[in-house]
């Protein structure tokens, strides 16, 4: 890795070959990205909303299903970036040997990661906005906002897709992939702020859930109920933790291609 | 059958590898190894399980970062820019790493892709490859579908997007049958007539000797000989040979320590080189102690690497 060598084209078409297998079934592929926050949505938004009504979130009364929209669009950003990135990944580096075969052709490992990074956020994107859109269609969310939040969308698709990386690199069975599933995607899909405000649980656990990173791209996809005053904390925190990631997930796989 | 030899005079090699050495902790896998590929040759590297084939080819093609040493394609080193490398290369890897997820013309026409070949060109392309292997008739067919020597073939047509100017053959036909092989020596046989420097590794010693113009022996990491197949041959165990079964050891030992010659037990029997002179004594005194079984045949690389290595390649 002494010259990263690196194009967009390789990007491109590593990206590519992914968006390919993709296609080739997206009918399917587009039902669990649609489905899952749609239902949460639907199920917790419906269920819930008689026993809860409002809640008060930056001061204010809003209506429950306003206030989970954007953390619905959060959960689907993490689970398809997450699990593209880790299931996914995992199972092109040790099964199916996709990465192996990529690099049999001019194409560089900055390329082949980052296209696979790159397709893992792709699919956090295409849940994020699928939801959005949703949301937006059933006025919980307006268009301008939808489209504010785009670049949020990105760097949290970014961000859960390292981590799947990281976990597909580290991980030496495929049901390994659990492990960070129970100890950090499930307790931020539960406690970061998606179905209840973080300032109801206790100040220890208020503490944890805040600096798991779902808590802050949650808070900023909350911008139109309240901005949050530290946004550029929030944003800051997401960055370092995508390039810690990112970078801890190179370190784990480039030794598995390039012995 | 022994394939000529293309002269080296009149061209420049297009594949130089300097000094390669691997270790892993301090177990060294590959020691040493030099050496050069000319167009139109095929060069085989031969070693038993563990000789560091593998590694070797690891190395020419950047899955392996050498510990010392390195390998220049051209005016391009690999260890700098195998991207730049690899795209005048075709790589037949041990594994087959086809993607199950498309189909045989698919796999072909998304490769191509990343050799920047698109549309109606990559498809076209991907149909002439695969009547070039002869698997027109299984295009739309999935990968699973395939026999493991068609799968080879789908990943040699893989290797020949970019018209490469070299293409590595990795164990390229362990685990196929009789017929599966002779179809994959064919193909061989018309990269090298195509001008490919071809490298194979393979620890089938009548492949190597049908198909390789130059040989490397392998073992432990290190280069033990080289040559064509009949220099080896000749030069390590002669013309012929003998193999000798139900006699006793002593007898057939001091028979051949007479005969100054090599003897080392052979299956349930004995192999012995004939001497270039007076060897129908020796024939003549091997036929007296009654044997079992007595034949003589042509020496070929299998004895070479029985006495170089001193093993039998599993």
């Amino acid at each position: 890795m002494k010259y990263p060598a690196l194009s967009s084209w390789g990007v491109y078409s590593v990206w590519r070959r992914h968006a390919k297998v993709y296609q080739r079934t997206w009918l399917v592929n587009c039902l669990p990205p649609l489905s899952e926050p749609i239902l949460y949505l639907v199920a917790f938004g419906y269920g819930l909303t008689p026993l809860v009504g409002t809640v008060i979130y930056g001061g204010q009364e809003v209506s429950y299903l306003r206030f989970i929209a954007p953390a619905m669009m959060a959960v689907g950003v993490l689970f398809q970036s997450f699990f593209e990135g880790a299931y996914s990944s995992f199972i092109r580096l040790n099964f199916q040997k996709t990465w192996q075969a990529l690099l049999t052709a001019p194409l560089s490992f900055a390329e082949v990661f980052l296209g696979d990074w790159l397709w893992a956020a792709t699919k956090g994107m295409i849940a994020g906005v699928l939801t959005g859109v949703v949301a937006v269609i059933w006025g919980l969310y307006s268009g301008w906002d939808l489209i504010l939040a785009l670049p949020l969308l990105f760097l949290g698709s970014l961000l859960f897709g390292a981590m799947g990386l990281l976990t597909a690199g580290v991980v030496r069975q495929v049901d390994q992939v659990n492990v960070p599933i129970f100890l950090i995607v499930i307790p931020m899909f539960t406690l970061c702020g998606t179905y209840f405000p973080r300032t109801t649980l206790p100040p220890f656990l208020q503490g944890i859930a805040g600096i798991l990173p779902l808590a802050s791209l949650i808070d900023l996809l909350r911008f139109p109920l309240e901005f949050p005053p530290f946004w550029w904390l929030n944003v800051l925190w997401m960055v370092t933790l995508t390039a810690l990631f990112g970078g801890l997930a190179v370190r784990t796989i480039y030794p598995k291609l390039v012995r | 059958m022994i394939a000529v030899a293309p002269s080296h005079s009149t061209s420049t090699a297009v594949l130089v590898a300097y000094d390669l050495w691997k270790l892993y902790g301090d177990r060294p896998v590959v020691q040493g190894v030099s050496f050069s590929l000319y167009p139109g040759e095929v060069l085989g590297l031969l070693g038993p399980n563990g000789a560091g084939k593998t590694t070797t080819v690891g190395m020419l093609y950047g899955a392996v970062a050498p510990s010392r040493g390195f390998v220049q394609i051209g005016t391009t080193t690999v260890q700098d820019d195998g991207r730049s490398a690899r795209a005048r290369m075709g790589i037949v890897t041990q594994e087959d790493n086809l993607d199950p997820d498309f189909s045989v013309i698919e796999n072909l026409i998304h490769f191509a892709h990343h050799y920047r070949i698109r549309g109606a060109a990559a498809r076209r392309l991907a149909g002439e490859l695969l009547a070039q292997v002869n698997l027109q008739d299984y295009a739309n067919h999935d990968i699973f579908e395939l026999s493991g020597g068609l799968k080879r073939r789908l990943v040699l047509a893989r290797s020949q997007i970019n018209q490469p100017d070299v293409v590595f053959l990795d164990e390229p036909t362990t685990g196929l049958d009789p017929d599966a092989r002779q179809e994959f020596w064919k193909l061989v046989t018309e990269l090298k007539q195509r001008g490919c420097g071809v490298l194979l590794t393979t620890h089938y010693m009548d492949e190597a000797q049908r198909l390789c113009d130059r040989l490397i022996l392998l073992q432990q990491g290190q280069v033990i000989d080289q040559g064509t197949p009949i220099e080896l041959i000749d030069r390590t165990v002669g013309k012929d040979v003998v193999e000798i079964e139900g006699v006793e050891e002593s007898a057939v030992q001091s028979l051949a320590n007479q005969a100054q010659t090599w003897i080392r037990a052979f299956g349930s029997g004995y192999l012995l080189a004939l001497p270039p002179m007076d060897s129908h004594l020796l024939w003549e005194h091997l036929a007296a102690l009654n044997p079992t079984r007595l034949t003589r045949r042509r020496a070929n690389l299998e004895d070479v690497f029985l006495r170089l290595t001193g093993s039998v390649l599993s």
